[in-house]
């Protein structure tokens, strides 16, 4: 019993279609929610932890220890009135902030979330294909990022819109290849590989101790998906303002910033189904959930250290790095990969 | 172009109020796609015409304006003055006075050279190191506040001496802040050199070669970085620093990395000097009776001096020209940062946006100084 048949339940009265068309719009929600809070509480995490890295307090003045901080930001963005460049391109400018949203909560929607307590099974939908679907959705994001630069009639936009794309060139192949050495070691063990379920289930030992190279290689990628230091020259704030949100304001801006955090999360929950073993974990069936959000945790502790203690990469540097290093070894993984399952040992 | 098109660069306006420019640098930037084609540094945003206000006050007044040039070193530029003022005036300052000058000079650099760090590190994305080192240097704050009363725009030399002596409270603060200094140092230090990313942004980004930078008149670390030790405090001693024991760091690699670690090894000497000046610090008044508070207004200077003393940003000169008055008829600064900036257009030549910033961060400008 999953928390989407106890939902159709109550609304059972309406007839079996109209029940689950509107439980799925109530996960759905549910799940959007859910990720706008995680994405709340982890920015506040970012700012503790960035202030007890620094040697300072940071947020305490809002609510019992700043709790409320991020809220009164976000409230502050929402009165803020949204100041627009003269000569954009005004359905791209208006467009582009709501496809990173809209990429990252779809994201959201086909993590496997696992079982908690009473409510079963959270996930809202699932496919045989959900890995592919995962990531065709998180890819509409660069297009929202590229799409702002193109259309705000800024010169820094697009000079950060241009280093995006080629930040998104050079490390999205090594990240499919790992992706697929994955797939290729599930497929051993269970019949539905592409499905997030699939592979979280073939994992009795998690990936990450059969393929610690694919693990670095996804990890890496996944911090440049969210474009966070060092691998931040598309915002560079040294170099270019703050690259293709730099003629942002107010809640389009809000959303960049929810779009920023939201894939720093939405990646450490990917890269943990993928090679941390997900939901598994003692007592799968009560607290599968709550082993998903302490893996996450710790991958987003990690990505938050990476981002305070590294310099920016210089995007030449980057783009070598991600055709010369990174593709040749996921090229080496997805073959060891291959002999790992031919042998039998994943 | 081949095909009849003609090629057309970005033109790219950075400052005057962009996050890395420090101050208020402007800098038009011709671009082709990554590669900076053309820099032209536009200066004066900050121009206040401190020499020209200089000619117009007495000469224990003008002190205050050369606080305000490299606001971040404001001790060392006091030195740069009153070293001229009292050569015009003739009026020495007594031996405690210099060593107390000696100890303030040092603890400045060492602050300016800390801000230059944290500035660098945020020009190259890194953000933590900045309060690591800011955290330091509000504690040399805190001895300035001590001594003069004001943490940043100390004024706290004046012409023959200085405005509060040295007391038990202030040298204890000094020692107690250099027995913590040097472990922090070296442990921001090793959170830059011990890092790939960080070498790979720096080594070999922006060469300057000896020649070249002799004859754009550089001075300073950035001189010495590229591997001439040519340093005010050796070559031509103020003060007491003939009879200090310290040595004039220098690299040969010429490159930004060098610079970073030109400016970190200074600071190593400083807290040496430091410490040796307070072993040496002479009894004696703090200031020079000739120039006592109620005869200050009425000195009066002829003649023709230059004065010329190591600033953090390098070589800072002072130009007075008296006419038997009681104010300056001229007066005029060699800044070292306006001197530096010149490079800047040299350096960043067929380079990325990136390294650009990286060598204009290099520089270490202050646009007091630059500007005036």
């Amino acid at each position: 019993m999953n928390l989407l048949t106890r939902i159709a339940d109550i609304f059972g009265f309406l007839g079996h279609f109209p029940a689950y068309a509107i439980a799925y719009i109530v996960e759905t929600l549910i799940v959007i929610i859910f990720g706008t809070v995680a994405v709340a509480g982890m920015v506040y995490l970012f700012r503790k932890y960035m202030a007890r890295v620094q040697i300072r307090i940071g947020p305490n003045r809002v609510g019992k220890f700043g709790l409320l901080q991020v809220m009164a930001d976000g409230l502050k963005l929402f009165q803020k009135e949204s100041i627009m460049p003269s000569g954009r391109d005004d359905l791209a400018y208006k467009v582009a902030p709501v496809m990173v949203f809209i990429g990252l909560m779809m994201g959201f929607v086909f993590i496997p979330y696992g079982p908690l307590a009473w409510f079963g099974s959270l996930t809202v939908t699932h496919s045989d294909v959900s890995l592919v679907i995962l990531f065709a959705l998180i890819a509409i994001m660069p297009i929202g990022e590229i799409l702002s630069g193109i259309a705000s009639n800024n010169k820094y936009a697009m000079l950060g819109a241009l280093r995006g794309v080629a930040k998104d060139i050079s490390f999205e192949v090594p990240m499919m290849l790992s992706i697929l050495s994955v797939v290729v070691m599930a497929s051993a063990n269970v019949t539905n590989p592409l499905d997030l379920n699939g592979i979280i289930q073939a994992q009795s030992i998690p990936f990450i101790i059969l393929e610690p190279l694919g693990f670095i290689i996804f990890f890496i990628s996944m911090i440049a998906r969210a474009s966070q230091s060092p691998f931040d020259m598309g915002e560079s704030d040294s170099e270019l303002v703050t690259g293709n949100t730099t003629e942002y304001s107010g809640l389009r801006f809000g959303m960049f910033y929810l779009g920023l955090f939201g894939t720093i999360f939405l990646g450490s929950m990917i890269v943990s189904i993928m090679y941390l073993g997900g939901y598994n974990g003692p007592e799968v069936g009560y607290l599968g959930f709550v082993w998903l959000l302490i893996k996450t945790m710790i991958l987003v502790v990690i990505t938050l250290t990476v981002w305070l203690s590294m310099p920016r990469v210089r995007i030449d540097k980057f783009v070598n790095f991600g055709w010369k290093i990174l593709l040749p070894l996921s090229f080496i993984q997805l073959i060891a990969a291959g002999f790992l399952t031919l042998g039998g040992i994943a | 172009m081949e095909n009849g098109l003609e090629k057309k660069y970005i033109e790219l306006n950075m400052g005057p109020q962009h996050p890395s420019t420090h101050g208020v640098l402007r800098l038009k930037l011709l671009l082709d796609g990554e590669t900076v084609k053309h820099v032209e540094p536009v200066i004066g945003y900050l121009h206040r015409n401190a020499e020209k206000i200089c000619e117009l006050d007495y000469y224990c007044d003008s002190l205050i304006y050369f606080d305000r040039m490299d606001y971040v070193a404001a001790m060392n530029m006091e030195i740069g003055y009153l070293e001229a003022a009292e050569k015009l005036l003739a009026i020495e300052p007594t031996e405690r006075v210099k060593w107390i000058r000696v100890v303030m000079a040092e603890l400045g650099r060492i602050a300016s050279h800390l801000v230059w760090a944290g500035a660098f590190g945020l020009d190259l994305g890194m953000l933590t190191p900045f309060f690591y080192f800011f955290e330091e240097r509000e504690k040399i704050l805190n001895i300035f506040t001590e001594v003069s009363g004001s943490r940043q725009e100390t004024n706290y030399m004046s012409i023959g001496g200085v405005y509060q002596d040295f007391n038990d409270k202030i040298i204890y603060k000094i020692r107690e802040f250099l027995k913590q200094f040097p472990k922090k140092l070296e442990e921001a230090y090793s959170l830059f050199v011990k890092n790939d990313i960080f070498i790979s942004r720096t080594k070999g980004i922006g060469i300057l070669e000896p020649e070249v930078a002799l004859s754009y008149g550089v001075t300073g670390p950035m001189l010495r970085a590229s591997g001439v030790p040519y340093d005010v405090r050796k070559d031509a001693p103020y003060l007491v620093y003939d009879k200090l024991n310290f040595d004039i760091p220098i690299s040969k690699g010429k490159d930004v990395l060098s610079r970073f670690i030109v400016r970190f090894e200074e600071m190593r000497q400083s807290v040496k000097i430091v410490q040796q000046a307070l072993d040496k610090i002479p009894d004696g008044p703090y200031f020079n009776p000739k120039a006592k508070k109620s005869l200050m207004i009425r000195l009066r200077g002829e003649g023709d001096v230059y004065a010329r003393t190591e600033s953090p940003k390098g070589e800072f000169g002072v130009h007075l020209i008296g006419d038997g008055t009681v104010k300056p008829y001229r007066v005029h600064v060699r800044s070292p940062s306006f001197k530096n900036l010149s490079i800047l257009p040299y350096l960043s030549r067929d380079v990325l946006i990136a390294d650009m910033v990286a060598i204009s961060g290099s520089i270490d400008l202050v646009f007091g100084e630059v500007d005036r």
